[in-house]
């Protein structure tokens, strides 16, 4: 029993005794005791009230002191109360503070619920994507951003998805879109302006095709006069610095080419769905164009002739013949490389493996730069020109294919090409679409 | 009318058909407004692949039409709406429509888009009508989001837009007329420019029709061929 519980109940007890005691003393104790509960109950009345009045005028000063019961209750009490209004003022200012920097973020942030209706966002949301942070609280996302990209973003199960849509107040903006899930199905969808980044992208890449392009009609004219001299009698001691000429011009034409596929790859979309490729055909195309020179490798197919791709003739015919023409620079005559084309239980396989020198591990991330060369010097004189996995590269993922390198020193290299389901076809569907290409 | 109201129903599935409603359409909205700003880049940039993409995507708007469409009667049928529930059905039906038609114009602009990529192309590269597209798909954005704000001052603006795209459309014509007269050559590639033109005034008065729907929804009162638009009575 508490201390002040006690002190209550003894002077309770006395007080009633004292009452029954007097009245003892003139004869009637039973008179005594009631009169002194009657006092007792009237004073606790009136401490409930005045408690009450406390309460309801917030004037605790008639509470203040001493040291009774209700002092006791009402003490308890305001702590309580004084420390549910520090910790909701501290809460307060923990809540400004978050909404301070939410609001200071350079990027929009739209908090979704399950069912993609806007709970709160940011002041970036509304500058980046027109959102008004009071009025479209409830709305579903997807009804005020209404590109069907982000209505399939936000509907999607795949987190790691971004898309760029136009930003709905200026024209010409582009935003990137991702979304973060986090607590139980909260989202969180992550909106930056990617304007300036696109615009970057955008003139590297007309950079490098208009460069290409200036370079290219001087070299016409240089390798037309070397090809004339060259028909010419020229002065003796001048054939070899003429024939060299011509190499390197070709060379450098042949570079060129190359690099204005590349740009025409990267500012081309995906590949269309609608014409589908004879792979196999393909395949046995690109070993016709090596076989007839010596000092190569030999080429072994195992391909399935029923088993077609969705996509460009062209473009996974330049992969095929790439992707062949590496492994026989890097493969000794007594070698071999095996090209497999197979279709697997989720897509289909584009194998090109060779017995050659092998990769180290720590230039496999970069083979699909441009211009990256493992050995500086070696494979110039072989004649390749740097662009070839970079445009291999960009064709798969115009395809939605994965390309993947595995290599041991010394043992060979496997370029493994992972086409999705929805890129493969089969032979007879070829004929039904009607629009085939072969080789 | 507050946009809760709308799913203030006794029948939670009713709500939920309602609520489904308004997703659809605004879902159809969104479409067509890529197909738009798809169109118009596709006039901007010369690329015909592109304006043809535009116009064999329509077939999509044209299916969301029909299901929306078919909802609508089923709604009207089995839950007899009243009030504010029947005014909503009834704009659906209405900007479903209108729609539709934006989403026929945009196909239109991308069969153009796809001609003119094969023509001669102007310095400017069209700017006028960069510039006439970029307004009717502000105006049509701002339809609907006044369609899914429910928001009646937002209609307003956007009805009085329209006055302004007429007057660019104007001078847009009597620029082409221009040119055809200098140079008789260049009438073919001008006429095409003056059909994108006339199909981008038509989406401005379809954006137009849907913010005069929103209205109807909202307030109950028909504001359309009158002149009364800028006494909005508040409820």
């Amino acid at each position: 029993m508490p201390k002040s519980w006690r002190k209550f109940l003894i002077g309770l007890a006395l007080f009633l005794g004292a009452g029954a005691g007097v009245g003892y003393l003139y004869g009637r104790p039973d008179w005594g005791l009631l009169a002194a509960a009657l006092l007792a109950l009237l004073w606790h009345v009136r401490q409930l009230l005045a408690f009450d009045r406390a309460l309801r005028t917030r004037d605790f000063d008639a509470f203040r002191f001493g040291d009774g019961i209700w002092q006791q209750i009402f003490s308890r009490f305001s702590f309580e109360h004084e420390r549910g209004e520090r910790h909701k003022r501290r809460y307060r200012q923990l809540l400004r503070e978050i909404r301070k920097s939410t609001n200071a973020m350079p990027d929009g942030a739209v908090v979704i619920d399950a069912d993609n209706q806007i709970v709160m966002c940011n002041r970036a949301a509304k500058r980046l994507a027109g959102l008004k942070p009071k009025k479209d609280r409830g709305q579903r996302i997807d009804n005020i951003l209404r590109d069907p990209a982000i209505t399939e973003l936000v509907q999607s199960e795949d987190m790691s998805k971004t898309v760029d849509i136009e930003s709905p107040l200026r024209p010409g903006d582009w935003l990137n879109c991702r979304v973060v899930p986090y607590g139980a199905d909260q989202k969180l969808l992550m909106l930056r302006d990617v304007t300036e980044r696109l615009r970057l992208n955008r003139m590297r890449r007309d950079f490098v095709a208009n460069a290409s392009h200036e370079l290219r009609s001087p070299l016409t004219v240089i390798t037309g006069y070397l090809d004339s001299l060259a028909d010419e009698d020229i002065p003796a001691g001048w054939s070899a610095p003429v024939a060299q000429m011509m190499v390197q011009a070709r060379r450098m034409n042949r570079i060129v080419g190359e690099l204005l596929e590349l740009s025409r790859l990267e500012s081309a979309g995906r590949a269309n769905t609608e014409t589908v490729v004879d792979v196999t055909g393909l395949i046995a195309g690109a070993r016709k164009a090596f076989e007839n020179r010596n000092g190569f490798a030999e080429i072994v197919i195992d391909a399935d002739p029923e088993t077609w791709l969705r996509g460009n003739s062209t473009q996974i015919e330049s992969v095929i013949t790439n992707l062949i023409s590496n492994a026989l620079r890097h493969t000794p005559a007594e070698g071999q490389v095996t090209v497999t084309w197979h279709e697997h239980k989720n897509g289909a396989e584009l194998i090109v493996a060779d017995t050659g020198e092998g990769i180290a591990e720590e230039h496999i991330p970069r083979l699909t730069e441009r211009f990256f060369r493992v050995d500086r010097g070696r494979a110039r004189d072989e004649g390749g020109v740097g662009l070839g996995l970079a445009i291999v590269k960009h064709v798969l993922s115009r395809h939605d294919a994965s390309l993947h390198i595995r290599s041991v020193l010394g043992e060979g290299s496997e370029f493994r090409c992972r086409f999705p389901t929805g890129r493969v076809a089969r032979r007879s569907e070829a004929a039904l679409i009607g629009r085939v290409q072969s080789a | 009318m507050r946009t809760s109201n709308l799913t203030d129903h006794i029948s939670r599935r009713f709500n939920k058909d309602i609520e489904d409603l308004r997703n659809n359409v605004l879902t159809m909205g969104g479409l067509v407004e890529a197909q738009l700003s798809r169109a118009i880049a596709a006039i901007v940039s010369g690329d015909s692949e592109l304006g043809l993409k535009v116009a064999n995507d329509d077939y999509k708007v044209n299916n969301l039409e029909v299901d929306i469409d078919e909802e609508c009667s089923r709604i009207l049928a089995t839950r007899s709406p009243a009030a504010s529930d029947l005014r909503l059905i009834v704009a659906i039906i209405k900007t479903i429509t209108d729609l539709e038609r934006i989403g026929d114009e945009a196909e239109k602009i991308g069969f153009l888009a796809s001609q003119l990529a094969a023509m001669d192309r102007p310095s400017d590269s069209y700017r006028e009508l960069k510039y006439l597209g970029n307004h009717v798909a502000q105006m049509l954005r701002s339809a609907m989001n006044a369609f899914a704000r429910l928001d009646v001052e937002a209609s307003l603006e956007v009805v009085k837009e329209d006055d302004r795209v007429d007057e660019e459309y104007d001078a847009i014509t009597r620029q082409c007329i221009t040119f055809m007269m200098e140079d008789p050559r260049s009438i073919r590639r001008f006429m095409n420019v003056t059909w994108a033109a006339r199909s981008l005034e038509r989406i401005g008065d379809h954006a137009k029709n849907i913010c005069e729907y929103v209205i109807y929804m909202v307030q109950g009162r028909d504001v359309r061929h009158t002149d009364t638009l800028d006494l909005p009575d508040t409820q």
